[in-house]
């Protein structure tokens, strides 16, 4: 069978494992605030932020949907998946 | 009182339970009775006056010390720290489940080797598990925190 995405080929014939990237330090320059001042308007610790942005901790559905309306952007301009094999 | 106000009342009644932490300061009320506690017990072996009783209740005021620091809040407590929490549960309580399978074997091939003359084969008592089911509790959950900064 032919598929036309060739992630779904990947997907199939090697073990690939899906991880999230964030663009939330690029954001947060862009609005000039420190890491303690996005923590403070979402209502987490300046630690959470931290390891939010070296994607060691994922966010759940609220605080990604409390980061959107800080950052005024759809929750996917900021979190992304990544398929690695 | 109507059947959504009772399953509301429910729910909230269980998100406390759920929920409950003491405050941030049982912290360092916690740490300060095990530090007295561990230092009576120590102390305790070393003077001539033995008192099952006084162990008995020195045992238990540790395990208290030990489950207000487990209990109580950190400074800022959000969905991380939750997390954190839950993973440093799971962690004790299957590294608890297996000391309390292990040390018993553990502590027969000492006895053999050392030919004691207490019963080789015994149970551990309820204070052994507890204690080292929330040291591993506390312990992996400020490493976990630790690794996370």
């Amino acid at each position: 069978m032919v598929f036309a995405n060739g992630l779904h080929y990947v997907f199939l014939f090697s073990k690939t494992k899906t991880s999230m990237k964030n663009r939330i330090k690029v954001e947060r320059a862009i609005l000039d605030i420190t890491q303690e001042d996005l923590a403070k308007r979402i209502g987490v610790s300046r630690q959470t932020i931290n390891s939010i942005e070296k994607a060691r901790y994922v966010p759940s559905t609220v605080l990604a949907l409390k980061l959107s309306e800080v950052f005024k952007k759809p929750v996917n301009e900021f979190f992304f998946l990544e398929e690695t094999v | 009182m109507n059947t959504e106000t009772f399953c509301e009342a429910e729910e909230r009644r269980l998100q406390k339970l759920k929920n409950f932490k003491l405050p941030n300061y049982f912290k360092k009320i916690g740490a300060i009775i095990v530090l007295l506690s561990l230092l009576l017990l120590f102390s305790h072996k070393l003077m001539d006056f033995e008192s099952e009783t006084f162990r008995y209740i020195l045992q238990r005021t540790t395990l208290i010390g030990l489950l207000f620091v487990a209990l109580a809040k950190e400074k800022v407590e959000d969905e991380m720290i939750q997390s954190l929490r839950t993973q440093a549960f799971t962690i004790a309580f299957i590294a608890g489940v297996l000391y309390a399978l292990v040390q018993p074997l553990v502590n027969y091939m000492v006895f053999t080797v050392l030919q004691s003359e207490k019963e080789p084969l015994s149970d551990l008592g309820d204070f052994q598990v507890l204690w080292f089911l929330l040291t591993v509790y506390i312990m992996f959950f400020y490493f976990l925190k630790r690794r996370q900064a």
